[in-house]
């Protein structure tokens, strides 16, 4: 079992921009991470509220990264697919209790 | 509380303690959900080594590595499709868990694969929090 401490980071982006999300992230330090296929569910009436035109089909990206570049890594993904991005994307971190298969 | 249910918080657990489930609203073992990604063909493997901890509840996903086609012909691999396995499991269980997948992920072939886990804050319905925990106490009087 691994002792460094670790935060894992989901990135929910319009199909297609994973690429260049791990690209950002790695520049920021990650080494990889794992694409997963999902659907898009917003509300009709919150999509022309806000003006925004939500593209079903997403991929989840999850990147596991070491915490202490865990808010870079945060800054590189909003820049280079944040909500005023043609990736739309949104991103949060949780914080890890046990990382396994690391090393 | 929605849907006339309890509310279980599964933040300050009694480890090792017999169920069934206490009075109050303190469930007595901290659940977590571990996220588990392996090689796509070693996913049935790996779900029911983590099923033989007593998790009931798991739900898979097909996935991809975002290693870029380069450097899988570099190390000699065809692709990089994997599935992210979801499963919910007590946190009591976990340290020998994670020292059986630590084992598995160095000695399998082709059974590499990274693990890690995200505590739960809390857990609405205790007929949900008892099976997701395996508190096959609490349900004896049913048989």
């Amino acid at each position: 079992m691994d002792e460094k401490k670790y935060e894992t980071i989901f990135c929910i982006i319009n199909s297609g921009f994973s690429e260049t999300v791990m690209d950002a992230a790695r520049e920021a330090g990650a080494r990889g991470g794992t694409v997963i296929r999902a659907r898009g569910t917003a509300g009709k009436e919150a999509e022309e509220l806000f003006k925004i035109t939500i593209h079903p089909d997403k991929e989840v990206l999850m990147i596991l990264v070491p915490q202490e570049i865990k808010d870079s890594v945060l800054d590189a993904v909003y820049k280079s697919a944040g909500m005023g991005t043609a990736g739309q994307g949104i991103a949060f971190s949780m914080a890890v209790n046990r990382t396994v298969g690391l090393n | 509380m929605a849907f006339g249910k309890k509310k279980v918080q599964t933040g300050t657990g009694v480890q090792n303690t017999p169920l069934p489930v206490q009075s109050g609203n303190i469930a007595p073992f901290k659940l977590e959900l571990l996220i588990t990604v392996v090689e796509k063909n070693k996913a049935e493997f790996y779900i029911d080594l983590i099923q033989s901890y007593e998790a009931n509840f798991q739900f898979s996903a097909p996935a991809h590595g975002t290693a870029k086609a380069d450097i899988l012909d570099y190390l000699g691999l065809a692709d990089s499709d994997k599935t992210v396995i979801f499963s919910v499991i007590r946190s009591d269980k976990l340290d020998d868990l994670a020292y059986t997948l630590d084992m598995k992920f160095r000695t399998v072939r082709g059974g590499k694969g990274i693990a890690f886990s995200v505590p739960f804050t809390s857990v609405i319905g205790t007929s949900v929090y008892a099976f997701l925990s395996n508190a096959v106490d609490s349900v004896k009087g049913d048989v």
